[in-house]
């Protein structure tokens, strides 16, 4: 299927879906107006990826620095959609990237894997997060 | 007993396990349909609770971002009020030190006559004294006599003219220090006016060497502010001596003045020196904008010609470039009353 490359915005992170490579990026900041215009075409591929069901490898950075209310719920809808995956057998590591100093950005991360069974999950701390 | 944000949802939570453990006669549909739900509310609240931290951590770091906004903005403020009085107190002293100017020029002018009288005066003393000697010694002849009386007559003479001269001096140069120290508004003859603050700077001008030209239709009156315009006019003056011109280079300094509408005079201030280059154009009337900082240039001097223009005197000031390219122009248009 075709990659899926939207570039950052003032209010929106980039997106870069390498489905062929299985590497999946969202990196910035999220606090769009309207969420579902954002989150939409993302989850949209995602699903289609993930429902081929091929037995793969798949890793998926969250590298960002900011979200709004609503797109703390849609990165938690995506999680479960990657532990659903992962329960059907999709191997699926999960980073979420953090700046050392931001504590908050850290415990985001900590709260949303709460739920994660399946899938791999790490915390990376890296200098010049995005 | 503390509060407990999502104690209902626990409570609902625990009745459905109750109901989930009650099930075990249940068809296996009903058990596994149970099951969804009870997970699923589960997982809701759970993401509820996620949520909720989410946004009061985003309203938290609103509320510190805001603050910090307001103690910068609150500094700029006090930074801002502190740099508009230092900028006042320096105008002031800047006029202060061209008052200081002016009288320095005054008083120099006058020495030149009070010299002379004063000589004048001594050299008749010691003639008197001579006179009386011989007269008292009964040796006094008619050659000493006639030698005394063209001493006297010379003397004399030579100590009414310095004298008047003094006189007219300190008259004009009364005037413009009086104006100038009181900002007091009165009507005057603009080109008389003029032609005394001049006056006031001559020591200036011919130590330099400069022509200075003034042309003025005759009796026009202002009813204005002298001591203003008097400040302008030197400043602009002293502009042309600083910065015009290279030492030892001479030039010559011109004042035309006409009356382009029944209500407003033109006066237009030039000098043929160096100029100002096109990019300091724009900037030249800004406080503190000067080419001499490292050589004591306070860069306020045309930044008060403006405060004055635009001020008291109700005007307007423009800079251009000479109209024949050489130095620069500055063109002040004052209305006669300065209240219009």
């Amino acid at each position: 299927m075709n990659n899926l490359k939207i570039a950052a915005t003032e209010r929106s992170p980039e997106v870069d879906f390498d489905f062929e490579r299985g590497v999946l990026v969202l990196r910035g900041e999220s606090y769009p107006e309207d969420a579902s215009a954002i989150f939409g075409p993302i989850f949209s591929a995602l699903e289609t990826f993930l429902a081929e069901g091929e037995k793969r490898e798949v890793k998926m950075d969250f590298d960002l620095t900011y979200f709004n209310s609503s797109s703390a719920k849609a990165l938690m809808n995506m999680f479960q959609m990657l532990d659903h995956a992962a329960a059907a057998g999709t191997k699926i590591t999960v980073s979420w990237f953090f700046a050392p100093d931001d504590d908050t950005m850290k415990e985001f991360g900590e709260d949303f894997s709460e739920d994660l069974k399946h899938v791999i999950f790490n915390l990376v701390a890296v200098e010049d997060a995005a | 007993m503390s509060f407990n944000l999502f104690d209902a949802e626990e409570k609902t939570l625990e009745q459905a396990e109750i109901l989930r453990a009650g099930l075990t006669d249940q068809p296996e549909s009903i058990r596994t349909g149970i099951n969804d739900l009870v997970d699923a509310f589960s997982r809701s609240v759970r993401e509820q609770r996620r949520l909720v931290r989410v946004s009061d951590r985003l309203q938290a770091q609103l509320a510190t971002v805001n603050q910090e906004l307001a103690r910068r903005r609150a500094e700029a403020e006090t930074a801002l009020g502190d740099l508009q009085a230092a900028q006042d107190s320096l105008i002031q002293s800047e006029k202060l030190a061209s008052l200081g100017a002016l009288v320095g020029g005054i008083a120099h002018e006058i020495n030149t006559p009070v010299g002379i009288a004063l000589s004048c005066a001594s050299h008749l003393a010691d003639s008197t004294a001579g006179l009386r000697k011989l007269f008292e010694a009964d040796n006094i002849g008619i050659e000493d006599f006639e030698r005394y009386l063209a001493t006297a007559t010379d003397t004399t003479t030579l100590i009414l003219s310095n004298c008047e001269r003094a006189a007219a001096l300190i008259r004009s140069f009364k005037q413009v220090a009086v104006d100038r120290a009181s900002s007091e508004r009165r009507r005057f003859d603009l080109g008389d006016y003029v032609r005394e603050t001049l006056a006031s700077l001559g020591p200036h001008l011919r130590q330099a060497g400069h022509t200075v030209k003034v042309e003025c239709p005759a009796g026009l009156i202002l009813d204005s502010y002298p001591g203003a315009l008097s400040q302008v006019l030197s400043n602009f003056v002293m502009n042309s001596l600083i910065h015009g011109f290279d030492s030892g280079q001479t030039g010559t300094l011109s004042i035309l003045i006409d009356q382009p509408t029944p209500q407003w005079v033109r006066l237009i201030y030039a000098d043929n020196g160096k100029g100002v280059p096109e990019s300091d154009l724009s900037r030249i009337f800004d406080p503190f904008f000067t080419t001499r900082r490292g050589s004591g240039g306070s860069g306020l001097g045309l930044h008060i010609v403006y405060n004055l223009v635009t001020g008291p005197l109700g005007g307007s000031v423009s800079v251009e470039k000479a109209a024949n390219g050489r130095g620069v122009a500055f063109t002040v248009t004052l209305p006669l009353s300065s209240e219009i």
